[in-house]
């Protein structure tokens, strides 16, 4: 079961319906152990759906998942106990410190932490004391992901981790992610951003409207395109804007 | 064995969750104002309310001479507070019923007799009263005295005083309070707190760990509880140390108001726990809260008894969660009844929170 090869997750033919709805339409893919897999899509295509799925806060419609050869639906406390959840834009008690949150969810996993060496692999050691509002966007998402790592998860999700931060303070975050997967944990993440899925995801599915439109390693799903015979409009440069923004303003994190 | 190790994950996560929220409102300032400076600046208000003591107001116009014995015994008289001013000013004060009366004394010509004039307004009729009779009975003695026949007088009169409780505006409003704090955190606290995870979507983060959902609703009540707790121990401090709020049983009954306090918190948490699961926003929120509490902080005799209310509203206002709260406070404090003369509320208010918590559990929504 911990062989490298075989799928840490299974999804089967998931749907998921709202009353008025389908936001996840028959969908079947599978994540390799200690890969990292990204989600793409367009808003509405029913990332989050599906990664809320997986993470067992809502039960699929129809169609099954597996982790870690674990049903979700009647193996709910296992599934959670091995997985980290990270969510798109979720808060935090305002009045607790980043030590006192550390604690409160270290308790609700039943395990016992070392908040600093947890803020440490995040470099946050240094606000260990603060409260969540001082933190700025790029240090919260670290917190976010910081949460993820207290029950030393096989498998961590991650909606949209880098949605609203600064080049900087995304290339920071992805060095993080890389981090991380090396130890072996497989990573799930959403994105639209594509640069994100490719320097980062060894195979991406891209969503629309419910549905998986592809699935492969990012190279595989531009060699198709390319044998298509599609060329891009303008001669490829060899460096874009983003190149010169990070030459200009260097890669060091701007946080106070 | 692994049912064991999951028990106590759980216990250990409600006593996580309990503490940590309880560390949070510590550091909330509203939870600081609703819960404890507002019941103390009201009980304080309250406590003054009930001390004032009765009091004449009386003008001396500055022309008149003032060493005679009948201003310097009116002025050892504690109830009466002696105005010396221009007849002009004092003639107003009068007609205004700023002060109750005007005193002139004048020496006759022959300089051994006394001529005291009395001009009282008519504004405060039992004022007025007071002054003539305390004014009489200051000539009188003086008159005797000058006479010489202050002994062997024919009647003798003797006045004795008995230790009676003084039922003092306090001792009804303390009790109100503590019903008044309790319902304020039970269901502010609750609403604009859960709400607030809610949205923020720290319980949602919570439900993707192995926490069970009801233990996160039971720590958030005990944290509360155990606030409410400290707020009706502070209350009922300042109440009895600093105005002699009366506890008939002395630590029997403060104990068994500790108690009723923990019931009274238990079964407006269904009220708060029941609005706070209909919805996910604050601005719905607000006009609900009001809803439930206004007419109660107004008709459950929190602040003026429920008796004074007209008729036709009695029978509701004694049926309300907070009236059957206030009652059974009020039974074991201001009446100095048993503590089962509270069990008829106490019923009241059981089912009024069933009631809440069945309708809470059907139409929780989480997200």
């Amino acid at each position: 079961m911990s062989d490298i090869n075989t799928n840490i997750i299974e999804v089967d033919k998931l749907t998921k319906s709202f009353a008025d709805f389908q936001a996840v339409k028959g969908i079947s893919f599978s994540v390799k152990r200690g890969e990292v897999f990204g989600i793409l899509g367009p808003n509405g295509a029913g990332k989050t759906t599906t990664l809320e799925t997986m993470e067992t806060l809502q039960k699929p419609t129809s169609g099954k998942i597996t982790i870690d050869g674990l049903d979700t639906l009647s193996h709910q406390e296992q599934v959670k106990k091995i997985i980290g959840v990270q969510l798109q834009s979720a808060g935090f008690y305002p009045e607790l410190t980043l030590i006192d949150l550390l604690n409160l969810f270290a308790s609700l996993y039943g395990v016992k932490v070392s908040p600093t060496e947890i803020l440490k692999q995040v470099d946050l050691l240094d606000k260990a004391k603060s409260y969540p509002v001082r933190l700025s966007g790029g240090q919260r998402q670290r917190f976010s992901i910081a949460l993820t790592l207290i029950n030393t998860p096989k498998i961590i999700f991650l909606d949209e981790p880098t949605t609203g931060l600064d080049p900087q303070a995304r290339i920071h975050l992805w060095e993080m992610i890389e981090k991380i997967n090396k130890r072996g944990v497989t990573i799930v993440l959403t994105t639209h951003y594509m640069e994100e899925a490719q320097k980062l995801c060894q195979r991406v599915a891209i969503m629309d409207s419910g549905k998986i439109v592809a699935l492969d390693t990012p190279d595989n799903l531009i060699k198709q395109l390319l044998k298509k015979g599609f060329k891009k409009k303008i001669e490829v440069k060899q460096a874009d804007l983003e190149d010169v923004f990070i030459d200009l303003t260097g890669r060091n994190l701007r946080e106070e | 064995m692994k049912n064991n190790s999951n028990l106590l994950n759980q216990w250990r996560a409600f006593w996580a969750i309990t503490w940590y929220s309880l560390r949070a409102q510590t550091r909330n300032m509203a939870t600081f104002f609703f819960g404890f400076l507002f019941p103390v600046v009201f009980i304080s208000i309250f406590g003054l309310i009930g001390n004032s003591a009765t009091q004449v107001n009386i003008g001396v116009p500055n022309n008149t001479d003032i060493n005679n014995p009948i201003i310097t015994t009116l002025k050892k008289i504690s109830i009466v507070k002696l105005t010396f001013a221009k007849k002009s000013y004092l003639d107003k004060q009068i007609s205004l019923g700023k002060i109750d009366a005007q005193l002139v004394v004048e020496r006759s010509t022959n300089l051994a007799n006394y001529k005291v004039m009395v001009l009282t307004g008519n504004a405060n009729i039992q004022n007025e009263q007071i002054v003539r009779t305390i004014v009489t009975e200051v000539v009188d003695k003086t008159n005797l005295a000058l006479s010489g026949v202050s002994n062997n007088l024919p009647i003798d009169l003797t006045f004795m005083t008995t230790s009676s409780r003084q039922q003092r505006y306090i001792d009804f409003a303390l009790p109100g309070m503590i019903g008044f704090s309790l319902l304020s955190t039970a269901i502010f606290g609750t609403v604009f707190g859960l709400i607030f995870l809610k949205k923020t979507l720290v319980i949602k983060r919570m439900f993707a760990t192995p926490m069970h959902p009801l233990i996160f609703l039971t720590a958030q009540g005990t944290s509360r509880l155990i606030i409410v707790l400290i707020q009706t121990v502070l209350i009922l401090l300042i109440g009895v140390f600093v105005f002699k709020f009366y506890l008939p049983n002395g630590l029997i009954t403060f104990l068994e108001l500790i108690l009723l306090s923990i019931f009274g918190l238990i079964a407006f948490l269904g009220f708060g726990y029941f609005m706070a699961g209909l919805t996910n926003d604050e601005n719905a929120a607000n006009p609900m809260i009001n809803l439930v509490t206004l007419p109660q902080f107004l008709l459950s005799g929190t602040f003026f008894p429920i008796s004074s209310l007209p008729n036709w509203l009695t029978p509701i206002a004694n049926n309300l969660p907070l009236s059957y709260f206030n009652t059974a406070i009020r039974n074991i404090t201001t009446n100095a009844e048993p503590f089962s003369s509270t069990f008829p509320y106490l019923l009241g208010l059981f089912i009024w929170s069933a009631v809440m918590y069945i309708l809470a559990a059907k139409t929780f929504k989480w997200e």
